[in-house]
């Protein structure tokens, strides 16, 4: 069972109730919220309900946008993919931003904040993609992806774990090297921790690969759906049935 | 066999919706027919105006009418006053007052009415920033920020779903127990309470033209998806919730819950479409109902899905080449993706007044949320090549696929990875339209052994009971 969008284990009752009530739209609640997402960033918690409800607040009131605490929340966003997290986050940002715009026309704008939503904007799409080795190579390119990360604690960590469940779904067995890429793991005693350690994955260093022991989305089963039949189907030819006999 | 009867013969529209749609179709019609009694109303108000409660009528009258297409900003004011006023008298006045409204449809129309001025307006504001050239109308623009203003938009219908308790009544609905225990002073007049209802309905709609589609889905949490629903007595409310929430599934990625939606208004519509010809909204609902193929036409491309026969043939008559194109998927079907996308979308508002000394800072709404949707559309453009060679194979060798495909072994690796996360998606079983389940949304399979594609396919058993029905009802 996985917990609502609207859910979260983490959720303090206080934030719950603003939630639940009116006071979302209440421009004193910003400060809470804010406090809140720095304390997700503390965590490695995400609550992606309340992060939107903040942004919300700036969607409302513009003038209390905390460019910051914005780009935070985006970067909070990249550490669930894959998920409609980061790009409904996007939507509630105001239309200047200008997520996906390549041709550069708002760099002219000189806008950092702008330029921040763009580049995690960049990084959400190498994710999304599952370019993870582009992904890694653009996040250390530039210094400006290191201060957009900082705030958030562990992110290259989330991100990495985040990573590696997606392989595990889809793979039972990948190559040293490519994994290497995958997780901007270039140490082979890194990785081979990590593999173990943290995926319990099994590293066979002779054939060069690792293996993913199955799991319930890489074990790929052919099997034939059966058709679902119940009584209430043939309702109306029973009731015919006692209609024509009385 | 007739139309009617495979309508008949399908168990999975649920058993007790023919009696309900037939109950549905004869209530459009007096709908319909009402449209006409209302027009000869309007006139007879419009006759004599002076008085104190005349005026009221005249309020009440013009909340529900339209604009004129070409009203001067002057107007637009006007109205949002007109508005402001009458939702005062209502919610404010000493104990509910006590009204005769022009008609049971009447307080969908305000509230229609309302919403789309609101999001009209928004919309004027915006394109008068953008051009920069009628520098008269900005400056009237700059001197009214809070006209129009969101926040008093979202004050008006969140009052009047708390004036009229309408959540505690559906919830109490909901559980079985009488709504009047809970309706209090208010809630347990039908004006407060349509009122309150549609205001529901009014707010699905904003949250969706503001981009929050998750808040959009929260907002119905106390109103049951179902024909039997209160929404379902107004054919244009019952539509307009459809599209909404089969919109907001899908901005969440929710593919198979947009169908879902999309679908059993899609039905329904084709059902009764033989009275729309009568009645005054047929234009709307016809423009509604092709943009809701279009959004069916993407889902059903991002997610392959048998639909019900009568939406595929009529999906095949008005897509039928621009389907297949989407289907096909690649770089080539991206700009038909983006075209049908900007047809069939909301007409998406900024909330906050633009920036009018800076006009090429303000940027068109809808061109902001069209450029988050075809972001995930380039991410997974991919994903039907793959599918349709894959369904070749049980095993496969990624350099060898690469090579028919032309493409990198890594860049295939990387679609390989995307085919299978976008196969699992949320699905919804049961509860608030927020909740759901994972669930496996396609057939094939595949998992990776170093380079080697293992496939599977889950084949869907004959399908019995259906062809045994059908063919019992023909001889029985």
């Amino acid at each position: 069972m996985v917990a609502a969008f609207d859910k979260c284990e983490t959720r303090p009752a206080n934030i719950d109730a603003i939630l639940e009530g009116l006071d979302r739209y209440n421009p004193e609640t910003t400060t809470i919220f804010q406090d809140y997402v720095a304390q997700q960033c503390e965590d490695r918690s995400f609550d992606c309900y309340a992060n939107l409800a903040l942004l919300k607040l700036y969607q409302f009131n513009p003038h209390l946008l905390q460019a910051e605490t914005a780009t935070n929340v985006l970067t909070k966003a990249l550490t669930v993919f894959p998920s409609p997290a980061f790009s409904l986050c996007l939507a509630l940002l105001p239309a200047y931003t200008q997520p996906f715009n390549t041709d550069g026309q708002a760099a002219a704008q000189n806008n950092d904040f702008v330029e921040s939503v763009q580049k995690l904007a960049q990084l959400s799409t190498l994710l999304e993609s599952a370019q993870y080795a582009q992904f890694w190579s653009t996040l250390n390119s530039d210094d400006l992806y290191a201060d957009l990360v900082a705030d958030v604690a562990g992110f290259e960590e989330l991100v990495r774990i985040r990573i590696a469940l997606e392989i595990g779904k889809t793979f039972r067995e990948i190559s040293i090297d490519i994994l290497e890429q995958w997780l901007d793991l270039r140490s082979r005693d890194a990785l081979e921790k990590f593999a173990t350690e943290v995926c319990s994955w099994q590293v066979d260093n002779a054939a060069g690969v690792v293996r993913v022991p199955t799991n319930k989305e890489n074990e790929v089963r052919s099997e034939v759906k059966s058709e679902r039949v119940g009584i209430d189907m043939f309702g109306r030819v029973i009731r015919r049935g006692f209609e024509q006999a009385a | 066999m007739s139309y009617e009867e495979r309508a008949n013969a399908r168990p999975n529209l649920g058993d007790d919706s023919d009696v309900e749609e037939e109950a549905l179709v004869n209530d459009y019609r007096e709908q319909v027919n009402f449209d006409d009694s209302m027009s000869e109303l309007d006139r007879t108000t419009s006759l004599g105006a002076g008085s104190q409660t005349q005026d009221l009528q005249a309020q009440l009258a013009a909340a529900a009418t339209p604009l004129e297409y070409q009203a001067t900003l002057e107007t637009k004011f006007a109205s949002y006053d007109n508005y402001c006023s009458l939702f005062h008298y209502i919610l404010n006045s000493e104990g509910p007052v006590d009204l005769e409204v022009p008609s049971y449809y009447w307080a969908w129309d305000v509230i229609d009415e309302f919403i789309y001025q609101f999001e009209s307006f928004c919309r004027y504001r915006n394109r008068v920033a953008r051009s920069g050239s009628n520098e008269e109308e900005a400056q009237l623009l700059r001197e009214n920020p809070n006209t129009w203003g969101c926040y008093s938009v979202l004050n008006v219908l969140y009052s009047l779903i708390q004036k009229s308790q309408i959540n505690e009544q559906l919830a109490a609905m909901k559980r079985g127990e009488d709504p009047l225990a809970y309706a209090g002073e208010y809630g347990s007049r039908p004006l407060y309470k349509m009122l309150g209802y549609f205001s529901i309905i009014g707010l699905l709609r904003v949250h969706c033209l503001l981009g929050d589609f998750s808040l959009a889905l929260k907002t119905l949490d106390d109103i049951e998806m179902n024909k039997k629903a209160m929404f379902a007595r107004v054919m244009a409310a019952h539509f307009t919730t459809y599209y909404y929430v089969g919109f907001s599934y899908m901005m969440m990625r929710r593919y198979a819950d947009a169908i879902r939606m999309f679908s059993h208004i899609l039905v329904y519509v084709s059902r009764t479409k033989n009275f729309q010809k009568g009645g005054n909204s047929y234009d709307a609902i016809a423009k509604k109902n092709d943009q809701m193929y279009a959004l069916i036409a993407i889902c059903v491309a991002l997610q392959p899905t048998r639909l019900d026969d009568t939406i595929h043939s009529a999906l095949r008559e008005k897509y039928g080449e621009q389907l297949h194109r989407l289907q096909q998927g690649g770089p080539e079907a991206l700009p038909l993706f983006e075209e049908l996308f900007r047809s069939a979308c909301p007409k998406f508002i900024s909330p906050t007044p633009p920036d009018f000394d800076n006009p090429a800072v303000n940027v068109d709404p809808v061109d902001h949320y069209t450029g988050i949707f075809m972001d995930e559309i380039k991410n997974t453009i991919h994903n039907p090549t793959i599918r349709s060679y894959l369904k070749l194979y049980t095993t496969m060798d990624l350099k060898k696929l690469a090579g028919f495909l032309e493409v990198e072994p890594e860049k295939l690796r990387s679609w390989l990875l995307v085919n299978k996360q976008r196969s699992r998606q949320v699905r919804w079983i049961e509860g608030g339209l927020l909740e759901g389940e994972p669930a496996v949304a396609n057939d094939l399979d595949y998992a990776l052994e170093s380079d080697l594609i293992h496939v599977s396919e889950t084949k869907a058993g004959r399908r019995l009971v259906d062809w045994y029905l059908r063919n019992l009802a023909r001889v029985y």
